[in-house]
């Protein structure tokens, strides 16, 4: 390895390896704008003429606001006379300049950089009230920044051929995208491996890498780096000998790929003759081509809450009838399972008008948003019910809390139902109805949720953010939400056990559910219904079709007995090792981790 | 030609309560753009360019700090005997 290799390491996202260009789109607070590299003369003219302009419009605006506050409070203006010096400051101007023209940065970059240094050696001074005068920098240059911003596009998603995106963070809109862009890749350093960036990105295959600390001023643009999403390793100034490396591992990836995807379609039955069933969670109609390519038995979680984040306006029900009923054509005979609006926390729709919640998680979201704004919820109702006349579709409740929610809940599908046979829209009079078990509060009370429903479905990886507080976003705490955690299997213990009093099957849709390491103990507990990242179906149906039921059942008994998470891992882990060796090399990055 | 290399160099401090903060160090500036010479403010070493804010700024200067006053050119004289007055005055502050 040459020594002026690097190596970035953050959490593996979304598996495969790539090489590309790198292209870093950072934020100001709640500005955002991207970083170029220009190259030719011409392009570092315009550059610094709109510098100027910028500079200009500043120093325009400033003025006329500094004469206004002059006629009215003429003790005030100093703070304005103040800001006008610093904006032709030469830290602030003069330097930026410089970089355009000597270092090619595009004019955005060029003043962050300048803003940086100022700030820096500011942040040495000890006197805190001359210190504190950094906030009149920043005010200038945010001020700048806005004008720069304002004239060129605000968030650019490049396009181009072998980029790799590095960004503070993606929101899911925009990790959608990138499909069929000419991203091949990125990396952020925000998120963790079950955030929803990582999930989408590994439904689009484009491998990523999350978490990583520092990353848009480690990685500079234009610079070759080759992306592990496997490892989460990044790899800056790579020699040929190290991408020759990696360029070898990614064939051998590809090819573990190809050979599990063989006959992943056909059903996946334990060799002692226990029959499950392997499910995709999509999120768009445009995933319903990878249900068929790896092989699910059909969808055990259809999100709905992206029409609903990617349309500027409410959706109408047609909007929402047109997006389920392709999906529900387009996979019939098989099942989809389509979750109500799970908005809120996260996610929030920007338009309706609620204060930002301070623990968005315990917040109005999913089912409790939908009971509380009936007409959406009703809406969405509607148009489910109208798509289930296309094939075979079952409704779930994300976030049940308490019976009385499914009954509510339940008592508006049949108005529902009571409008459309009046109206003489067909819908399946039979249509199930499940409740999402993802709160503690519903895993208590499993035994008087099942009759109300047609079947469960755990919802691991909000029940495990519950069960153990642990907020999965947060890099401080990320590595303690563990999924075999012994609180975690108690739960789902207790859910099977009691679901199967009154015979309701129990599937599970977390991302635990994907993940070979996890998969003996689950099915041992009892959950014969998995649905997951449709990447990981083939390894999944691979391993249920090599283990027996007894098997898996004489493990999960073990791990039962075991008080620690680290003993249930190393336990899994040795197991996965032992028996299939090339899916504990592969399989976990496979799986959507 | 001996006005050209014109060296002056003063000593002040800085006596005002809260020190070089925003506003001194606009008049350090405004007074500095009236002369022609160049003038530099230096502690412990560190020097910087009157003319320049954040530079003046970034020099740290709290009360009781000890600076030179360089001044360089045709009205060196002037203009390092201005900036006294100014330091003297404690930039019309407490």
């Amino acid at each position: 390895m040459s020594d002026t290799t690097r190596i970035l390491t953050g959490i593996p996202a979304s598996p495969g390896i790539v090489v590309g260009r790198a292209r870093v789109v950072s934020d100001f607070g709640d500005l955002q704008a991207a970083f170029r590299l220009l190259y030719t003369d011409q392009e570092r003219q315009a550059e610094v003429r709109r510098f100027q302009e910028a500079v200009e419009q500043a120093q325009a605006d400033l003025t006329r606001l500094r004469d206004r506050v002059a006629a009215e409070f003429p003790e005030h203006t100093h703070l304005l006379e103040l800001h006008l010096l610093i904006l032709k400051d030469q830290m602030l101007h003069d330097e930026p300049l410089r970089l355009i023209r000597e270092e090619n940065l595009n004019a955005e970059w060029a003043l962050h950089r300048a803003y940086e240094r100022v700030r820096e050696l500011f942040s040495r001074i000890e006197d805190p009230y001359i210190r504190g005068r950094i906030q009149d920098v920043e005010s200038v240059y945010r001020r700048l920044m806005g004008i720069l911003i304002g004239q060129s596009p605000r968030r650019l998603l490049p396009t181009g051929d072998k980029v790799i995106l590095v960004a503070r963070d993606l929101s899911p809109a925009e990790t959608t995208q990138m499909a069929g862009s000419g991203v091949v890749g990125f990396i952020t350093e925000r998120g963790g491996r079950t955030s929803h960036t990582a999930i989408l990105a590994q439904s689009f295959e484009i491998p990523a890498v999350v978490g990583v600390d520092n990353a848009i001023r480690e990685i500079a643009p234009g610079e070759e780096l080759i992306l592990d999403g496997l490892s989460g390793r990044v790899i800056l100034h790579p020699d040929q000998e190290v991408l020759e490396r990696y360029r070898r591992r990614q064939a051998e990836f590809a090819a573990f790929r190809e050979e599990v995807t063989t006959n992943a379609a056909e059903p996946a039955t334990t060799p002692d003759g226990f029959a499950t069933r392997v499910m995709a969670n999509i999120e768009l109609p445009e995933e319903v081509h990878l249900v068929g390519r790896y092989g699910a038995d059909g969808v055990g979680l259809y999100r709905t809450e992206f029409l609903f984040l990617r349309l500027k306006h409410l959706p109408s029900e047609e909007e929402l009838f047109d997006d389920y009923r392709k999906v529900v054509a387009a996979l019939a005979p098989r099942l989809v399972t389509i979750r109500t609006l799970d908005i809120g926390g996260d996610k929030f729709l920007h338009r309706t008008d609620y204060v930002p919640e301070m623990n968005p998680a315990l917040g109005l979201r999913a089912i409790r948003f939908c009971l509380k704004e009936r007409d959406i919820f009703r809406r969405q109702l509607r148009a489910i019910l109208r798509a289930s006349a296309y094939g075979r579709v079952r409704v779930m409740f994300p976030l049940i809390s308490s019976v009385q929610e499914v009954r509510e809940a339940k008592s508006l599908i049949e108005e529902v139902k009571a409008e459309l046979r009046r109206e003489g829209l067909p819908f399946d009079e039979e249509m199930p109805v499940g409740a999402m078990i993802e709160v503690p509060a519903a895993v208590t009370l499993c035994q008087m949720l099942a009759p109300e429903v047609n079947f469960f479905s755990i919802g691991t990886n909000d029940l495990i953010q519950y069960a153990l507080a642990i907020d999965r976003g947060n890099k401080q705490v990320a590595a303690m939400y563990q999924p075999l955690h012994p609180a975690v299997l108690r739960m789902v213990l207790q859910v099977v056990t009691a679901a199967g009093v009154s015979g309701v099957p129990v599937a599970m849709c977390g991302e635990m559910a994907g993940d070979p390491l996890h998969l003996p103990i689950l099915l041992g507990l009892g959950v014969s219904e998995l649905s997951m990242n449709p990447l990981a179906i083939p390894v999944i149906k691979r391993v249920i079709r090599s283990i027996t039921l007894a098997e898996a059942q004489a493990m999960a008994s073990r791990v039962l007995e075991m008080v620690s998470v680290e003993e249930i891992n190393d336990y899994a882990n040795h197991f996965l090792k032992e028996r299939f060796p090339e899916i504990y090399r592969f399989g976990s990055a496979l799986a959507g981790l | 030609m001996p006005e050209k290399s014109h060296l002056v160099e003063r000593e002040v401090w800085v006596e005002n309560r809260l020190g070089i903060h925003a506003r001194p160090a606009t008049q350090i500036l405004n007074l500095a753009r009236q002369f022609e010479a160049e003038i530099v403010l230096e502690k412990d070493g560190c020097v910087a360019n009157a003319r320049e804010l954040l530079s003046v700024l970034a020099l740290d200067c709290p009360q009781g700090t000890r600076l030179v006053v360089r001044a360089k050119g045709a009205d060196a004289r002037d203009a390092a005997h201005a900036m006294v007055q100014l330091f003297a005055r404690k930039f019309g502050e407490t």
